[in-house]
């Protein structure tokens, strides 16, 4: 609480911010305590679940045991970037609403940002995953209410066929 | 009702599903209050102790401590179904979860670090953990405001049930074979992906106290609320935000929410408790613990004779509605199947672990595991097929048990045929395995309450409907929807019935103040009675506007066709909207309301709990195939056949959701998931050490509704909430039975407990020939 | 949770602060997935984080190939590791190992270095790297290069040999060139995701044409209180030709094997269970 606070300077959801935070501070309390932005959600805190998934540098990784000075100079993008007045829900969203995939919601953000980070390194490595690899791609989520198959369904359509 | 239907039965997407998915949802977890506080509870460090002193000093001289609440000069009442729980503990304390203190504060470091300052002393006892221990004379009496005693001859005993039916006696003459097993579950627990929570806001000028609660009972939380607290229920107002899963977890009121409210109360502050996830292991309900002796007995020809069962739960050391699964299970055994006979005794027993709740399934999973392993135990016995023996004794449509559960309608056979069919089960149950990697099926059946179960006064549900002027439909119901897709369904119905598009309505259903009665969300009840209860007052409004359009119109005593917003009659039609604006703005001056209060017709159970309790029953059957790696002991699961009487389908997305939800469910409790206990303290309270399946453990999931059309339930549906998890288990451990012709008395089937059967039937062979 | 935090930007900032808090607590936190959890339990008291997130230096960073061996960075992360194609295919065992490792998400933060610091004997990627005989390179305030073979860096369960003016920079693995590979990685839990091995075995053996055992690693996991490197299997097998393992054979290297273990019996398993599954796997090497 009487820590010095160390300046960080990073881009949320595409644009700059700069905050001063305490270094002990949890890149998912900053999220939701700070940022205000509570589509990250606290499943766990001891990165079994994936609830708190949010994207850094283009990757997913778990912001329960992430700090928040270490986004300093990076690209943070939470569920609440992949929204716009123009196109309110992304692709992924689509599929997983389509699919069946959401049931109570609160693993669901984490999951299509983690279907999105999967998306781009499949893009980038020019391949089309197989469902043992969508499976595998999802380990990092539990979901207590849909038993995964919906979940599963949505991002093999998603990933395999959004056009390339 | 044999009319076309448009969108019922049909896939339909989660009516708020956007927000969901795109994180705009607001979860308990997200409120924030203006000048709000966060609690902090502090626990009891011993399973089993005396209090001694309890010192806040320290604490409350920390900044930004605003409150410290002990049970001393508390005037509250006790909570739990037998008033038999201090909110907080101020002289004994009786397991791992027993809430001491608790702390408002400013952050939610600071009521840490508080609670981390509270000291305690206390004079340890030598607590109970297992209730064989409990139920002997010698033993301590563990909660001190039990009424064993006086009820039941037995000072540990919480809740007892009885129940016979039949000649026990000439029916174990009757029969050749008779297998009795003992059956051991551990507890497990709900694993809400969102953890509990509750906001409490109460006004000390007006003395109105706001919950914003995950209950899934709201009613029944407000009554019980307004008595702890001592408190006019009316003065509660429960507001239920978006739930992170629920499966029966919110059915007890437990301490931290009046805990919470009287922090509140007494700070006259909004306040927050969250669990955290670790508290979420240690202090949120578990499916019962228990022991299960079960007798069962088969004639010679492959009928099933009686059942006799003895069980005892392991109740912890206060009593939630868990102590009431009796009531399910007695169903499961006293007419899963036909049965000529069958006598059940039930004891839940206090022990200083924690206190047990309710659990999607509610006691059947257990049940069923013991009738379904000793089934084919018995066929295995009498030489008779396993399914040839399930099917012998099928329930059928117009049975009336011996309990008294009339099946006017009934997918039993029907259910078992399709699986058997589709999992070629004939064939794989009988090859014979060999090799590092064995295969094997089991099957398993369920019945389970489909229309709601008459445990409390009223099993009712009311609906309001508000139809706007712009031809908007608000359905005011008292239903919850806690992520199960009740909402969906409830819209479907009004779409369907009204013409009115999706878009075009609002399910309102998270707040007292507005909603009228429902006794909440248990026993798969809700679409089938809020549904009901929705086409009640459905039929009320469209009279209203079936006067005016006639009116309207100039036409009498016509069809009235109600599609895309239109009101179609006698080849005419007008626009529903504008029906309403003359309704609101004609003469006479009129509003297009409605409310209807649906009661289901089941009836309350006698002192010897016969009759027919339910509106109506669903059944289903499971056939798991899996694969067991014998060098690991590794069970993996590659498909389940389900086949489900579900009466009608209404949303087959919605629908199979559930199925695979609660499949997924199942399997966990047939393969990873136990609560380690040792001497009451839980030594996993993780998802590290607690395991539950991911993706990669999923098995291809084969579902066949079986559509019965009963009259009672809307459109024909009948409640399928709870059943898919209900066989699995029983399933999955017939399957590996099956697969290594080794036998299973209790849950999970870790890959230890596997090979552990495995090598112990090695070895017995190997002593086998040595003798030989 | 309270710390106060350094985070060097390259190699002589992490130096000097290294020799400046030599006469304080400090930690060196990486990839965090080991060291937050630890904080969370035993709650730091008057510590300081050496935060190595921001550090940008070859050697720590990157994966090397060159004159003979491979260079892998203490701060490389696990997924680079499983998307690296020359380790897929030249240590099979090494790729299987950080692919089994946690999720998708922590493998994007957890470092190869927190991995071996860690000196847990379920770590995964420390197993594969103990039967690839894998050399730690450590360096100290001074900018000394201390060599240890991985094996003996591990002390016991949490323990490692580093003293406190040294850090992990990187590890070594020497190439030996052989199309003719046998590698992997099998990792023993209840569930088929997000385990903690409940028993590994790491294997990597380099084959003549023949069939001839030219080079061979083993080691085990989980099953002592430190990762095991299997030394009289591996001897046994350096005399062996592959082709000729036969039932009587392939059932005295799983004793071989099991007979290095140690385990003990904790909440995730028996010592029962491990000792009888450890060699059950090893069977399975050779069929
Ligand atoms: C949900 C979850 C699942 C996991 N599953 C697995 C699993 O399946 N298999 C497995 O093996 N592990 C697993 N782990 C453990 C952990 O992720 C790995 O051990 C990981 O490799 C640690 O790397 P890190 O960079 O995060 O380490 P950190 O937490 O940063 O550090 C770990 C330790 O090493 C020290 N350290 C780090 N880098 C250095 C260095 N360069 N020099 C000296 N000391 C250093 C730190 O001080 C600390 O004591 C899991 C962890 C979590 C949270
Ligand atoms: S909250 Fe981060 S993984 Fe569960
Ligand atoms: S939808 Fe509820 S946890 Fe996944």
């Amino acid at each position: 609480m009487d820590d010095k606070l160390i300046k960080i300077s990073f881009s949320l959801n595409g644009k700059s911010l700069t905050k001063n935070v305490s270094p002990s501070l949890f890149l998912i309390d900053f999220i939701r305590d700070e940022l205000k932005l509570k589509g990250t959600k606290p499943g766990c805190r001891e990165g079994e679940c994936g609830a708190c998934t949010v994207l850094v540098n283009g990757v997913a990784i778990n912001s329960c045991l992430f700090l928040a000075i270490n986004i300093h100079g990076k690209e943070l993008i939470t569920i609440e970037g992949l929204s716009s007045i123009e196109k309110p829900l992304h692709p992924i969203q689509e599929k997983m609403l389509e699919h069946g995939a959401v049931q109570c919601g609160f693993c669901s953000t984490g999951i299509v940002l983690t279907t999105k980070a999967f998306d781009d390194e499949c893009r980038s490595d020019g391949k089309i995953p197989s469902r043992q690899e969508v499976k595998k791609s999802l380990e990092g989520h539990l979901c207590r209410c849909t038993g995964y198959t919906k979940i599963v369904d949505a991002a093999e359509d998603y990933l395999t066929h959004s056009s390339f | 009702m044999d009319k076309k239907l448009k969108i019922i039965g049909k896939s339909t997407s989660k009516l708020d599903g956007n927000d969901r998915v795109s994180g705009r949802s607001v979860y308990g977890h997200d409120i924030e209050l203006p000048n709000m506080l966060y609690a902090k509870i502090l626990r009891s460090k011993y399973t089993c102790a005396k209090i001694k002193y309890i010192d806040c000093s320290k604490a409350l001289a920390l900044e930004g401590v605003e409150y410290i609440l002990t049970a001393k000069n508390l005037d509250v009442n006790m909570i739990g179904y037998k008033r038999d729980h201090p909110i907080l503990k101020g002289e004994t304390v009786n397991c791992q979860r027993d809430e001491i203190a608790a702390v408002a504060a400013t952050s939610r470091e600071i009521a840490a670090k508080a609670v981390s300052l509270i000291k305690v002393e206390y004079e340890e006892i030598k607590g109970i953990y297992d209730p064989f221990e409990a139920l002997k004379t010698e033993a301590r009496k563990i909660n001190l405001n039990g009424q064993g005693e006086e009820k039941f001859g037995n000072k540990n005993i919480a809740e007892s049930f009885e129940y016979s039916h039949g000649e026990l006696k000439s029916m174990k003459k009757l029969s050749k074979v008779i297998v009795s097993r003992r059956y051991q579950f551990p507890r497990v627990t709900h694993c809400c992906m969102g953890t509990s929570n509750i906001t409490a806001d109460y006004s000390i000028i007006d003395g109105k106290l706001t919950l914003y609660s995950s209950t899934q009972v709201p009613f029944l939380y407000q009554r019980d609320m307004a008595h702890a607290l001592k408190m006019e229920p009316s003065k509660i107002r429960i507001i239920q935000p978006i739930i992170g899963g629920g499966f029966g977890s919110k059915l007890d009121m437990l301490p931290f929410e009046p805990i919470c409210a009287l922090l509140s109360i007494k700070t006259g502050k909004p306040v927050q408790l969250l669990y955290s996830r670790e508290e979420e292991f240690i202090a949120s309900p578990t499916r019962q613990a228990m022991v299960i002796d079960l007798t069962s007995g088969v004639d010679e020809k492959g009928k099933f004779t009686f059942r006799e069962v003895q069980i005892t739960m392991d109740n912890g050391a206060y009593t939630s509605w868990g102590a009431t699964t009796p009531f399910v299970m007695m169903q499961a055994y006293s007419s899963l199947y036909q049965i000529a006979a069958c006598k059940f005794q039930a004891d839940a027993v206090y022990t200083n672990n924690p206190n047990a709740g309710s659990f999607r399934g509610y006691g059947n999973p257990q049940a069923t595991f013991s009738i379904e392993r000793n089934i084919d135990l018995m066929a295995e016995e009498l030489g008779l097929g396993k399914d040839e023996i399930r099917l012998l004794n099928a329930n059928f449509p117009g049975e009336i048990t011996g309990q008294g559960l009339l099946f006017k309608t009934c997918g039993a056979k029907p259910a078992l045929l399709k699986v058997i069919e589709e999992s070629n089960y004939k064939m794989k149950n009988r090859e014979k395995q060999s090799g590092r990697y064995r295969r094997g099926v089991g099957l398993a059946s369920m019945l389970h309450v489909g229309g709601g179960a008459k445990i409390y006064r009223s099993d009712g549900c009311g609906t309001r409907l508000k139809l706007d002027h712009y031809g908007f439909l608000t359905i005011i119901t008292g239903s919850s929807e806690i992520g199960q897709g009740s909402e969906t369904v409830l819209a479907m119905i009004a779409c369907e019935e009204l013409g009115i598009p999706l878009t075009h309505i609002k399910v309102i259903n998270s707040d007292t103040d507005v909603k009228p009665w429902d006794v909440g969300v248990h026993a798969s009840r809700t679409s089938f009675v809020a549904g009901n209860s929705l086409l009640g007052a459905i039929s009320i409004i469209k009279q209203k506007l079936n006067s005016k359009a006639a009116q309207l119109m100039g036409c009498k005593n016509s069809d009235f066709v109600y599609e895309n917003g239109f009101i179609k009659a006698c080849e005419k039609e007008v626009k529903i909207d504008k029906v309403v604006r003359e309704m609101h703005f004609g003469n006479p001056n009129k509003l297009c309301v409605a409310e209807y209060f649906f009661e289901p017709t089941s009836s309350f159970q006698d002192k010897d709990f016969k009759g027919d309790v339910s509106g109506n029953y669903a059944f289903a059957s499971q056939v798991a195939e899996v694969e067991v790696d014998t060098y690991t002991g590794k069970v993996n699961v590659i498909n389940m056949y389900v086949s489900q009487d579900v009466g009608r389908v209404l949303n087959p997305m919605g629908l199979q959701g559930q199925i695979e939800g609660g499949l997924a469910t199942g399997l966990g409790y047939a393969l990873t998931e136990e609560m380690i206990y040792e001497d009451g303290y839980l030594t996993n309270p993780s998802f590290h050490e607690y395991k539950l399946l991911t993706a990669m453990d999923m098995p291809e999931v084969h579902f066949y509704p079986i559509e019965t059309m009963d009259e009672a339930g809307p459109y024909g549906s009948k409640g399928a909430g709870e059943a898919p998890l209900i066989p699995t288990a029983a399933a999955i451990a017939n399957a590996v039975s099956n697969a290594l012709g080794v036998e299973f008395l209790s849950v999970p089937l870790t890959p230890e407990k596997v090979l552990k059967a495995l090598s112990e039937k090695n070895n017995h062979k190997t002593a086998n020939s040595q003798i030989l | 949770m309270n710390f106060e935090i350094e985070s060097p930007l390259n190699k002589e900032e992490l130096l000097k602060t290294l020799s400046n808090l030599q006469s304080k607590k400090f930690r060196f936190g990486a990839g965090f997935t080991d060291l937050l959890i630890e904080f969370k339990k035993f709650n730091p008291v008057e510590t300081t984080v050496i935060n190595l997130a921001q550090l940008k230096d070859e050697e720590f960073c990157s994966i090397r190939n060159d004159s003979g061996e491979i260079q892998i960075g203490s701060l490389v992360k696990l997924a680079q590791i499983c998307k690296d194609t020359y380790i897929k295919d030249n240590f099979p065992v090494l790729h299987q190992a950080a692919n089994a490792l946690a999720s998708g998400q922590i493998r994007e933060v957890a470092t190869v270095g927190g991995n071996i610091c860690q000196a847990s004997p379920s770590g995964d990627l420390s197993c594969a790297l103990v039967s690839l005989k894998a050399n730690c390179e450590i360096l100290n305030i001074d900018g000394k290069i201390r060599n240890q073979a991985i094996s003996e860096f591990f002390k016991g369960p949490g323990k490692t040999s580093l003293q406190k003016n040294e850090i992990l920079k990187s590890i070594s693995i020497p190439i030996n060139h052989s199309k003719n590979l046998k590698s992997g990685y099998i990792k023993i839990g209840k569930r088929s995701a997000m385990e903690c091995s409940i028993v590994s075995l790491a294997y990597h053996f380099q084959l003549e044409k023949n069939g001839k055992v030219k080079h061979a690693g083993i080691a085990i996991g989980a099953v002592g209180p430190t990762i095991i490197f299997c030394q009289e299997t591996v001897d046994f097998l350096l005399k062996q030709n592959i082709n000729n393992i036969d039932e009587v054979l392939k059932l005295k290297i799983a004793s071989m094997i099991q007979n290095a273990s140690s385990p003990i019996d904790d909440a995730r398993a028996s010592a029962w269970y491990r000792h009888q599954v450890l060699y059950n796997v090893a069977k399975s090497l050779f069929e």
